[in-house]
């Protein structure tokens, strides 16, 4: 059967541009590698979540085994396992982009209208000071006595029952209540209901486009699949996204391909305190830095915590020393560094058809880093922290680039309306078309950017 | 052919969990929990070749003995820091174990025969979920 769209990747990109196309009519196929979890089915613990839920079992490496990313696998893709937290890009952000692509929508003016659709589906909440936990106080209060600004984050979530004591860090394995605005909330469950189409467990291997016709080949169940479309719209992100043009031989005509990749590397830090802190009660990251200096300087602090098998993987040392840590899981408070990253990492596939992803540190990337590790000691000190442990290893989380947006199909993959260079009906919107790191949480700008090619589709 | 470890890699892996996480104080050691009896639920959703990868190479690892463990364990914990050309193994050698070991440790589901206190508990782990 021949569709309109075939949509490939669930996540924020695949499941608005998915609902939006369903609701107006387009006889659509949504594409999932990953399962299809609802809140009842969503595992109930650590393991079986990072097991369940993440392309690798659980993690995935660049080329140096330094970096790890994580990504998920599983109808609503990255958007079931983050905080949710959705900041609207700024000028800092988007002047850097137009500079960089040449595209001329990326101002905050002309990227209004995008958030407001997108915002105005999704039930946001600003959090409140009566929504920190203590690690959030420690955090907040240190900031204030040394004069750096914070401000409390706003996340998509609907009902959370804070109020009757629901710990919202089970929601990083699913949310249990429906409450996060995850795509599988905000998109594609509304979607399934007016009838979308989804296949899920489709681990799609090649495309093969003419002018007519996409063909999409895969492997499901063990058996091999092909489906047909007019038209296709990747949102795999960026390492599904780029893996797949690259596996399809796109990058002969489009050198750009798997350049440019970025990820906004964190880093987190530990305070050990006399008393209970209890980071992972209640809502478990609210407040955030805002200080002006350091958007400048190019980091973002965040107040965050994680359930202990990820604790315990941070912490370099074993034995012994390993599970005297650990005993203070409970007295530990923590912030963590993201650094707005040069776009210098590399996306390529070798010939077993595995990712390969170069992704070293730059001068610059270094320096952001130790300057933003030298505030977050400060900041511990100043909270009274009795000890500071510095975990040594790093994660990428935000995952950009690979098939940046450009007018330029020497320097970039996807033009400014989102179809492949030369391919008229193959078209993306997902984090792979990011030019650069823009140093703030990207979910909520995929859908926004998403929504404005839905809107241009529909046209 | 199912995605799982060897008899011969869970007994190396449960040599290795007890250098990580010994018996120390309300800390069971990593054997004492019996929590490898669920590490088939986990590695069944692993990519396959790396079970198998992994598979063969703690096969290879159970014949060591201890001191190589240890030498081995050694280089995983300061394989971050290293530039070392066999760094980079060492560091996926150290996220994959640790990752397995962890995984079954810091787990609701401990062996059938264990009645003591769970890692979990002796770390004040609990939450509350609201359904």
């Amino acid at each position: 059967m021949a569709y309109d769209y075939i949509i490939i990747g669930s996540g924020p990109s695949g499941g608005n541009v998915a609902y939006h196309l369903n609701k107006a009519g387009a006889k659509c196929l949504l594409l999932e590698a990953g399962k299809f979890f609802r809140k009842e089915t969503f595992p109930r613990n650590e393991a079986d979540s990072a097991a369940q839920l993440y392309w690798g079992g659980g993690i995935e490496f660049d080329a140096d085994a330094r970096m790890a990313f994580l990504r998920a696998r599983v109808v609503g893709g990255t958007s079931i396992v983050n905080q949710c937290l959705l900041d609207r890009f700024d000028d800092t952000a988007l002047d850097s982009w137009r500079q960089q692509s040449g595209v001329d929508f990326f101002t905050t003016e002309k990227m209004a209208p995008y958030y407001d659709k997108v915002e105005s589906k999704l039930s946001l909440h600003t959090f409140t000071p009566d929504d920190r936990n203590r690690n959030a106080v420690l955090f907040s209060g240190a900031c204030e006595k040394l004069g750096y600004k914070w401000h409390y984050l706003r996340k998509g979530q609907n009902d959370c029952a804070h109020e009757q004591g629901n710990d919202c860090i089970a929601c990083l394995g699913g949310c249990h209540r429906d409450s996060k605005q995850s795509s599988l909330v905000g998109y594609v469950q509304k979607a399934e209901k007016e009838g979308l189409e989804i296949i899920t467990g489709v681990m799609v291997e090649k495309l093969d486009v003419n002018s007519e016709r996409a063909h999409v080949f895969g492997v499901k169940d063990n058996k091999p699949v092909e489906y047909y479309a007019k038209n296709l719209v990747l949102a795999g992100g960026s390492f599904g996204t780029t893996k797949l043009l690259l596996q399809s031989g796109f990058k002969a005509k489009l050198p750009a391909l798997g350049k440019y990749f970025s990820s906004h590397p964190q880093w987190m830090t530990f305070g050990v305190f006399d008393e209970p802190v209890q980071s992972h009660k209640g809502y478990f990251q609210t407040v955030a830095s805002k200080d002006p200096s350091f958007r400048t300087k190019g980091f973002k602090l965040e107040n965050v915590f994680a359930p202990p098998i990820s604790i315990g993987m941070l912490f370099n040392v074993f034995g012994k020393k390993h599970q005297d840590i650990m005993r203070n899981y409970t007295k530990m408070s923590c912030i963590e560094v993201a650094i707005r990253d040069e776009n210098i990492g590399e996306i390529a596939v070798d010939k077993k058809g595995k990712l390969v992803v170069k992704k070293p540190l730059s001068d610059l990337d270094k320096k952001k880093r130790d300057e933003g590790l030298d505030v977050v000691e400060n900041i511990l000190k100043t909270s009274g922290a009795k000890d500071i442990i510095r975990s040594p290893y790093y994660f990428g989380l935000h995952l950009m680039g690979g098939c940046v947006i450009g007018t330029d199909a020497a320097t970039s993959v996807v033009n400014p309306e989102f179809n492949v260079h030369g391919f008229k009906n193959v078209f993306i919107a997902d984090s792979s078309i990011y030019p650069n790191a823009p140093g703030i949480n990207p979910s909520l700008s995929i859908m926004a950017i998403s929504q404005k090619l839905s809107d241009q589709l529909i046209r | 052919m199912p995605n799982t470890l060897s008899p011969s890699a869970k007994k190396a892996l449960t040599r290795i969990g007890d250098i990580l996480l010994p018996k120390n104080g309300e800390f069971p050691s990593f054997s004492e929990t019996g929590s490898i009896a669920h590490i088939d639920e986990l590695t069944s959703y692993a990519p396959k070749g790396d079970i198998g990868d992994l598979s063969m190479l703690l096969t290879v690892l159970s014949f060591l003995p201890d001191f190589v463990l240890n030498w081995i364990v050694n280089k995983m914990e300061n394989a971050q820091y290293s530039d070392g050309m066999l760094s980079p193994i060492f560091r996926q050698l150290d996220f994959g174990l640790r990752g397995l070991i962890f995984s079954c440790y810091y787990s609701e589901k401990m062996g059938a025969a264990y009645k003591g206190k769970k890692p979990l508990d002796v770390i004040g782990f609990s939450i509350k979920r609201v359904e």
